[in-house]
This record gives C-alpha cells, sequence and structure tokens, in this order.
C-alpha cells in the first residue's frame, strides 16, 4: 500500500514537474519570439548578439515607462554600460519582473533601479531623480525645490534607521516589507 | 427626446465596451478576460466583494481607492436588502397571500367612524392615472401588498398549524432591524480592526508612496501620465497639510483668535442654512398634505413636494456650505470631513423633519384632546390608514431618489461630456468632464438605506424595491464611471472613510429604530385597515399572544421583561463592555511598541553589520556590482 501510494506520488509529481518545464518552456519561447523581433537579420543568426536599449525601450510594455534606461542599465551585461541587452539578460529581466520572482529578488532589483549613480545606496540625487520620474517630467506636474527638499527630508527620516543621509538596501526592503502590493505591481507580462 | 435615449443607449453599449478594452489594455490577457467576464454578468451583483475582486480593481486602479469602497458599500446595502426581503416576503407576505387566497378576509366591523377606508378610485380610471398612481404610490397600488393597509389581522388556527399575522408582522419587522444592526456592526468591526493594527491612516507614508507608488504593468502613454499626476496630487496633498500644520501650530495669538471666531461664525451660518432648509421641508410637507387630494400631473407634483424640496435642499446647502470652507482654512483632509459632517447632518435632519411632520399632522401635535383626533385617537379626516400614508411618502422619497440619478446621468453627464469633448472653446474645457465624487455618492446612498429602514414598517416591499433601486443604481453609476467620469485627480483616502460611512449608516439605523419603537409602543393604530386595527397600540399584541402560550413560558418571558433582569443584565453588558474598549485600547498600544521594537531590531543589526563590514569588506558584500 505504501509503495504504491508513492509510487503514485511520484508519478503526480513528475507531472506536476512537467507541467512547469512545459510552462517555463512556453514563457521562454515567447521570450525568445519577442527578443527576435527586435533583433536584425545579422543579429538573429550571431547567438550571443546584443540588442541595444533603444530597440528595447521600443517594446509596448517599456514604451513609456519613465524606468525603462535604467531597467536596461541594471540587466545589461555589456561592458561599455550602454545599457544592452543579450537574450540571457532579456530572460533574467523578464524572470526578475515575472509572478516568480520572490520578494527579495524584486526589492534587490527595484533597489538597483533606482539607485541611479549605481553606487549601492539611495542619496539625495537618487531620490531627487526618483520622485521627478514618478511625478513625471513636465513642468505642471515636477514638485518644486522646496515641496521636493521637505518630501526627501521625511522620506529618510522615516526610511533611514542608521542616519548616513542615505537609504541603503535592508532599508528599502524594510521600507518594502510593509507594502502588501508591491509583488504584484513589480510585474511586467510579455 | 426618447430618440435621443435611444442613441444614448446605443452610444453607450458601443463605447463601453472599447473603453473597457483600453482601460484593461495595462493587464495580462487572463486578468482581462476574467475581468470582461465578471463586469458583463448581471448577476456578479449577488456574488460577495470577496469573489470579485478584480472588477473592482479595475476601478481601483484607474479611478482610486475611494471609488472601489463605494461600489463594495453598495454591493453590502444590496445583499442587505435582497436578504431583508426574504425574510418579510417569507414570514408576512407569502402567508398572506395564502390566507387572503385561501379563506375569504375577515370583514371590517363598522362600528363608528373610524373604521372606513376607501382607497380605491370609484368609477373609470383613464390610462394614463395607473402611471400617476405608481408613482405617487395611491390607487391601485395604495391598497395592495405594498402598503401595510392591505395586511389582515388574520388569525389561523388548525388543530396541527397556527399563524397569527399581527405577530408575524412584527416580529419580522423587530427581527428586520436586528439582522441589519448585525451586519452593519459586524462590518464596521472589521473596519475598526484594520484601522487599530494599521494604526490608521493618518499617517501619511511618504517612503511607501515613493518606494511602490509605481505600477510597472502600466501601458501606454495615457495611462503612465495618469498613474504620475496621480502620484504627483497624492505626494502634494499629503505635503501641503504637513505645511498648514506647521503654519497653524505658529500663528501670532491675534490670528489664531480671527481664524477662530470666523470658524464659529462659520458654524453658525452653516446651522441657519440647514435651519432655513429645515423649515422649507416642514412647509412643502404641511402643503403637499393639505392638497393631497388633487388629480393629475399638478395633484402628481404636489405629491412629490416635500422630495423636491429635500433633493434641492441636500444639493444647494452643501454647495453654498463649500464656499464657508474657504474662510475656514482647515487642512484638506479636515475640509473634506467637516464638509462631510455637514451633509449628514443635513440629510438626516431633512428626514427627521419631514417625519416630525407627518407626525404633526396625523397626532393633532400630540395632542388627543384636539377636536380632530379625539374620536379616533388620530387625525381619521385626513388619514383613514396613517400607516399606508406614511409609508408612501417613503416610496416616494425613494423612487424620487433614483427617478433623479437616472435623469442626472441621461440630462447632464452624456451630455456634459459631449459638450467637452466635441467642443473646443476655452469654457467647456475650464468645467471639464464630470468627477466621480466619492463622498456624496455615498451619502446619499445612506440616505436611501435610512428611508427605507424608516419605511419598512409601514411599507413591507420596501426593501425589494430598494434592491431593485440599488441594482439599476450599480449599472448606471458603472456606465457614467467607465464613459463619462475623468479619473479623480485628488483620490479619496478610503480606509478611515468606510468606517466613517458605517457609523454614519448606523446613526440612520438609530433614527430608523427610534421612529419604529415610537410608531409600535406610542401610536395607536388606524382601525380602519391595517393587522393591529383592534388595538391601542402595536406592541399589546405581543402580551396578548403570550397568554395563549404554556406556563413555564410565560413565566420565562415575564421574567426577562421585568426589571430583576433587565438591571443585572444591563450592568453585565456595560462590564464586557469596558473589558472590550480595554483590550482593543491594549491591542493598539501594542502595535506601536512593536513598530519601536522592529526599529530598534533593525538599528542593532546594522550597527552588528557596519562592523562586520569594516572588518571583512568585500567577503560580506551580497550584492557584486559589474
Amino acid at each position: 500500500m505504501g509503495t504504491t501510494a508513492s509510487h503514485l506520488d511520484k508519478e503526480a509529481l513528475s507531472e506536476y514537474q512537467v507541467n512547469v518545464l512545459h510552462k517555463l518552456l512556453k514563457k521562454k519561447s515567447c521570450a525568445h519570439r519577442k527578443f527576435r523581433e527586435l533583433q536584425n537579420k545579422e543579429e538573429r543568426s550571431n547567438t550571443t548578439s546584443r540588442v541595444p536599449m533603444e530597440r528595447i525601450n521600443e517594446l509596448p510594455e517599456l514604451k513609456s515607462n519613465p524606468f525603462k534606461e535604467r531597467i536596461c542599465h541594471v540587466f545589461s551585461t555589456s561592458e561599455n554600460k550602454d545599457g544592452s541587452l543579450t537574450f540571457e539578460d532579456f530572460l533574467d529581466l523578464l524572470s526578475a519582473f515575472s509572478d516568480s520572482a520572490t520578494l527579495e529578488i524584486k526589492s534587490h532589483y527595484a533597489f538597483r533601479i533606482f539607485d541611479f549613480d549605481d553606487d549601492g545606496t539611495l542619496d539625495y540625487d537618487d531620490l531627487k531623480k526618483l520622485v521627478n520620474c514618478l511625478t513625471g517630467e513636465s513642468e505642471d506636474t515636477r514638485l518644486n525645490d522646496d515641496e521636493m527638499k521637505q518630501l526627501i527630508t521625511n522620506i529618510l527620516e522615516e526610511s533611514d534607521i542608521d542616519k548616513d543621509g542615505t537609504v541603503n538596501l535592508s532599508e528599502f526592503q524594510h521600507v518594502i516589507s510593509r507594502s502588501p502590493d508591491f509583488v504584484s505591481s513589480f510585474k511586467i507580462v510579455l | 427626446m426618447l430618440l435621443f435615449m435611444l442613441l444614448n443607449v446605443c452610444t453607450v453599449g458601443g463605447s463601453y465596451f472599447t473603453q473597457i478594452e483600453l482601460n484593461m489594455m495595462t493587464k495580462s490577457s487572463d486578468v482581462v478576460k476574467n475581468d470582461i467576464k465578471n463586469n458583463l454578468n448581471p448577476f456578479n451583483i449577488f456574488k460577495t466583494h470577496k469573489t470579485s475582486p478584480l472588477t473592482l480593481g479595475l476601478y481601483s486602479w484607474n479611478f482610486g481607492g475611494g471609488v472601489q469602497s463605494y461600489f463594495l458599500f453598495l454591493k453590502f446595502l444590496v445583499i442587505l436588502n435582497f436578504v431583508s426581503f426574504l425574510l418579510i416576503g417569507g414570514f408576512v407576505l407569502i402567508p398572506s397571500i395564502v390566507f387572503n387566497s385561501l379563506g375569504e378576509p375577515p370583514k371590517l366591523e363598522s362600528s363608528g367612524n373610524c373604521t372606513i377606508y376607501e382607497p380605491n378610485p370609484q368609477g373609470l380610471v383613464v390610462f394614463y392615472e395607473y402611471f400617476l398612481h405608481l408613482l405617487s404610490g395611491t390607487g391601485f397600488i395604495e391598497y395592495s401588498y405594498m402598503f401595510y393597509g392591505y395586511y389582515d389581522n388574520t388569525v389561523v388556527e388548525d388543530s396541527s398549524f397556527s399563524y397569527n399575522i399581527p405577530v408575524a408582522y412584527l416580529s419580522t419587522a423587530v427581527f428586520y432591524f436586528a439582522f441589519c444592526e448585525y451586519l452593519l456592526i459586524s462590518r464596521m468591526g472589521k473596519a475598526t480592526r484594520v484601522a487599530v493594527t494599521t494604526g490608521g491612516s493618518d499617517v501619511s507614508n511618504y517612503s511607501l508612496i515613493v518606494f511602490t507608488g509605481w505600477d510597472f504593468g502600466c501601458l501606454g502613454g495615457k495611462a503612465t501620465k495618469l498613474k504620475q499626476r496621480n502620484i504627483y496630487y497624492r505626494l502634494q496633498v499629503d505635503l501641503e497639510e504637513e505645511r498648514l500644520k506647521k503654519h497653524a501650530a505658529s500663528l501670532t495669538m491675534c490670528k489664531k483668535v480671527t481664524l477662530y471666531s470666523l470658524r464659529v461664525l462659520s458654524f453658525f451660518v452653516a446651522l441657519g442654512l440647514v435651519a432655513a432648509a429645515c423649515y422649507s421641508i416642514f412647509e412643502a410637507t404641511k402643503f403637499s398634505q393639505d392638497n393631497s387630494d388633487k388629480e393629475g400631473i399638478l395633484g402628481l407634483i404636489y405629491e412629490y413636494l416635500p422630495s423636491i424640496v429635500i433633493t434641492a435642499g441636500n444639493f444647494l446647502v452643501p454647495l453654498l456650505c463649500d464656499q464657508l470652507a474657504l474662510l475656514e482654512k482647515y487642512s484638506p483632509s479636515s475640509t473634506v470631513i467637516v464638509a462631510l459632517l455637514r451633509a449628514v447632518i443635513l440629510r438626516l435632519a431633512s428626514l427627521c423633519i419631514l417625519l416630525f411632520t407627518l407626525w404633526d399632522q396625523i397626532t393633532c401635535k400630540g395632542n388627543q384632546n384636539d377636536d380632530e383626533c379625539n374620536e379616533c385617537h388620530y387625525n381619521y379626516q385626513e388619514y383613514p390608514c396613517w400607516e399606508t400614508r406614511v409609508g408612501q411618502e417613503m416610496y416616494k422619497l425613494t423612487l424620487f431618489d433614483l427617478l433623479v440619478n437616472i435623469a442626472l446621468l441621461v440630462l447632464v453627464e452624456f451630455p456634459r461630456r459631449m459638450v467637452v469633448d466635441n467642443t473646443s472653446c476655452k469654457l467647456s474645457q475650464w468645467v471639464g468632464r464630470q468627477e466621480f465624487v466619492v463622498p456624496s455618492n455615498v451619502l446619499g446612498l445612506v440616505y436611501g438605506q435610512t428611508v427605507v429602514w424608516t419605511g419598512a414598517l409601514f411599507c413591507p416591499l420596501l426593501p425589494l424595491l430598494n434592491t431593485a433601486k440599488f441594482v439599476i443604481l450599480f449599472y448606471c453609476k458603472k456606465i457614467t464611471l467607465f464613459y463619462n467620469c475623468r479619473p479623480a485627480l485628488r483620490t479619496f483616502r478610503s480606509t478611515s472613510s468606510s468606517f466613517f460611512f458605517l457609523a454614519v449608516l448606523l446613526f440612520g439605523w438609530i433614527i430608523a429604530l427610534v421612529v419604529m419603537i415610537y410608531s409600535v409602543a406610542v401610536m395607536h393604530p388606524s382601525q380602519a385597515c391595517g393587522p393591529f386595527r383592534s388595538f391601542d397600540n402595536m406592541w399589546q399584541i405581543v402580551p396578548n399572544s403570550t397568554y395563549y402560550l404554556p406556563d413555564v413560558t410565560k413565566e420565562f418571558i415575564f421574567f426577562i421583561g421585568s426589571q430583576a433582569f433587565s438591571v443585572p443584565l444591563s450592568a453585565l453588558s456595560c462590564v464586557v463592555m469596558c473589558y472590550v474598549i480595554a483590550l482593543a485600547s491594549i491591542h493598539g498600544r501594542s502595535v506601536v511598541m512593536l513598530k519601536a521594537q522592529l526599529k530598534l531590531v533593525c538599528l542593532s543589526f546594522f550597527f552588528i553589520y557596519n562592523q562586520m563590514f569594516n572588518s571583512f569588506s568585500c567577503l560580506m558584500q551580497p550584492i557584486c556590482y559589474p
């Protein structure tokens, strides 16, 4: 009885695994199709070719996202820091923004996206650029300097626990953990 | 006019779908399919809000959380009304129908002048008069299951089965009130729990807005711009409130005195406006009751005069109070709360005045020795069946509310959208599209429900009518939201407000309860109609029917009603209440303490982490930047 039960479990388990693998393959092939659309003819033959940032940013999911350049820079592995992505980088991007990524992964990547100067902490200028991205670049939706100063002072007061004037990754993750919607809002689906 | 309405409906149908599609573009295809299924299912209304968060998520994503709370509230009220109707239908309506069809109704004992009641008009009735009668609750509707007057004091006593309609009527009304109270309190409890655990929503958390405010699933330039403007206004409002608080704290004594005296003055002005509205309602009700025998369209207008005046007052007085609010210089959230309170007081006061005027007329100002009220203990000449008349007033209020909402939708909101979209003159751009104002809409719902509660004793089918009304309102508001309204730039804080709206609804329930208790215990029921025609007051049926119960039950019931039981019971409930209040405050305090402890733990963690980092720099670094 015991062996048959575990045998059944194994079968059911492997069927589940096959389903998961099937879904992953489907997702990967969908991503591959999208990536190939972005590449031109010569690049398609080369498996390690990079697609420049401008073409990635033409994807409808990223087109009007104010963080599109930062997203490309964060996931890009190119030496000359031009934001170009290989297929592996593209897959990393999609997996970080997918349903299956955990809160830790998403908050880690969100922190890197918001860190405009790539120094590992969010200081005054990073926060200023972040708020400007959030509210829009046009003149009538920008906060003026006083409001910006007041806002960033408040943010640092709330989230900077070690009082060094910057928000590091752990402080950022502490703030994120209090929001129930973060996982569902940090999502891009192709 | 008809063609215009038809055209509206067609265009609505056509562009409603495209609008939904446009708005859903940002969600993935599975979510979109689910949303369409939920949106187009007309019986979605009967699912509880737990099973269709996606439909409501659509509202909140586009229009803010306040709109979502409005539609959730509306769904709650629909379910409440429908279940109430099932209760009334099962225990009062269906037995009445069955007994009426099986046996003859008991003949009206014509003993004295107080027992003649002839609601049916004699002779031929013109066809359009049926429509007028439907709108005013008179004629064929008056003597029907809709109103109190049609029900009989049937008591069926068989060997195996007995049913007492008057007792059933009264106990159903009492149980209906208790059931509504239970639902309301349990919902308020949930809202309070949320408020206590999250420490209230006054604490505007800037870092949360900035770090988690952006939705990466936003598709399209329009949606992105909307989200950006939303965040901008949210931040601006919070910053402005903080600045106003600092400014208020730094005012000189002289300026403070002027500000406070201005506030006191505007309080009295607002009170004066409310009093003026109440007085005009009083006069309108008296005029309407005096001229209730007019025929035709003019008669209909006279019948609806109280409703018209109430609606006009509910529209004008808040507008004027908004102008007053400019003088008062409260912070934005306080301004909203003060405006809401004023609107609530106005609506409930207008309903109370209407009821008071009716009481005044029915009981000759409470003076039983007056000429008109001497014989029958109520004004028999004007009100042979006063309960039906009160029920008719509530019926008219409910119907008028629905008609006004539909009329506003068709005659104001659609044309406004068409004018704003198709003309490019400065005036139309300045006026802009309609904004969905959540607070006034919710107050409308609360007011409508209070009217239904007040009228349920006199008009048993009113909960059914209200269910239908709220279902129609749901779809009308949904259409107007997606088709006519622009998303509100200033979104409404929904967490604290849901508790406030439930509190106002509870207050409306208390008013309706007072009316019911007074009618049941003090007022003399009509002798010409209704199930209580032979009693001095409605409550009398209860002691009378206990005489037929076995002795033990009688003793038990008398004991429960006596002081020996009720005084210890109230003392015990006070003790339980104190215990629960203490528990709630302890939980609130422990939440605050836990938050402080969490901060302390983080601090100590960072201290240790920094020490370790300084000693072993690159080995401990979790992230290696390229």
